[in-house]
């Protein structure tokens, strides 16, 4: 059964393993924002934004490895003047870290790792329980696409 | 069905078609001339000559739980691999065809390549809707011209558009978004 408090608890572990961490995403491979949490509460960043080019950029390094035929892929890093940004794959999904530029390497990566595996545990429940959502829950997605539906033809 | 940690429900749309064809133009005049929609950001990885590199994106909603998350491609050729990883989980394509009779071979390339990516799925759990752009040329190629070049038959929704001027691009989204909402109803 998938807890929907679980990503945000993962996540919130993982930002308080280093006080340079600034934010962390959980998105899936199609560029969709699952779950973030931000060391500040108002940190102004377009989320959805930064999941979309978190996951291309991912998936993108992983399609130049399959090319290149080395490997797996096992973490992203850019480094900038004044940040740094990790991107490494946590089962379906891909896990973000956007962090201030000093900050522990090693152990970001050891959390990243560790931390992904049980996002990817638990995002094969909440994909599982999308998949077989029981009828209430089908119901109410079938009114919000009719909602959406009937939206659309006044645009 | 895609569902973010709200419960809201997600829907990616792709705009595909070969280069300089009207793509980012199309999502551009949506994003700014469209008042019925909500918007976010809009985010573009291109170069110096705001060509595409990678995609365009942008959220998009007619209100409601249900999100479009709208992306485009870079049409270039070179950016094939970027264009497999854009393809990544989508539910619909608004294939943008250009009408310039210089641009027959690209048309076809491109929409034989996004057949190769996306198999049998194409038009049946991806639906499409082909917008043959440009239509405003004086030498535009016809429609049954273009239809035949990309092999397309009677059952895909066909717009006549012109991006720079909005016309058609419209009703061309209105069209691909409900394909993809009746899809995920009835599947």
């Amino acid at each position: 059964m998938s807890d929907p408090k679980a990503f945000d608890r993962i996540l919130t572990e993982i930002i308080r393993q280093d006080k340079g961490i600034k934010k962390v995403i959980l998105v899936d491979r199609t560029g969709l924002t699952i779950a973030n949490v931000s060391k500040l509460s108002y940190y102004p960043v377009d989320v959805d934004s930064i999941g979309a080019i978190a996951s291309a950029v991912f998936a993108a390094s992983e399609e130049q490895g399959n090319n290149l035929q080395i490997g797996t892929l096992e973490i992203v890093t850019s480094e900038f003047s004044e940040g740094k940004i990790f991107a490494s794959a946590c089962g379906k999904g891909v896990l973000c870290v956007v962090s201030e530029a000093e900050v522990n390497i090693g152990l970001i990566r050891l959390v990243m790792k560790k931390q992904g595996a049980q996002l990817a545990e638990e995002l094969d429940k909440f994909l599982a329980v999308e998949a077989s959502a029981p009828a209430k829950d089908r119901e109410l997605d079938e009114e919000d696409l009719k909602s959406a539906l009937a939206e659309l033809e006044r645009v | 069905m895609r569902k973010d940690d709200k419960g809201r429900i997600h829907l990616k749309l792709v705009f595909y078609g070969p280069s300089l064809g009207g793509k980012t133009t199309a999502l551009r005049w949506l994003y700014g001339k469209v008042e019925g929609l909500q918007k976010g950001e809009f985010t573009a990885i291109e170069d110096e000559t705001n060509r595409t590199l990678f995609f365009d994106y942008v959220p998009m909603s007619a209100g409601g739980r249900v999100l479009f998350d709208v992306f485009t491609v870079a049409g270039q050729k070179r950016h094939r691999h970027q264009r497999k990883v854009v393809l990544q989980g989508t539910d619909g394509i608004l294939f943008v065809a250009d009408s310039a009779p210089d641009q027959r071979d690209e048309n076809m390339e491109s929409f034989e390549e996004l057949k190769l990516f996306l198999g049998d799925s194409l038009g049946r759990e991806v639906p499409i809707v082909v917008m043959l752009n440009k239509r405003d040329l004086p030498n535009r190629m016809s429609r049954d011209e273009m239809l035949d070049l990309l092999g397309l038959g009677g059952n895909v929704p066909i717009y006549e558009t012109i991006a720079v001027q909005g016309v058609g691009v419209k009703r061309a989204f209105q069209a691909i978004a409900r394909e993809v909402i009746l899809k995920r109803m009835y599947k």
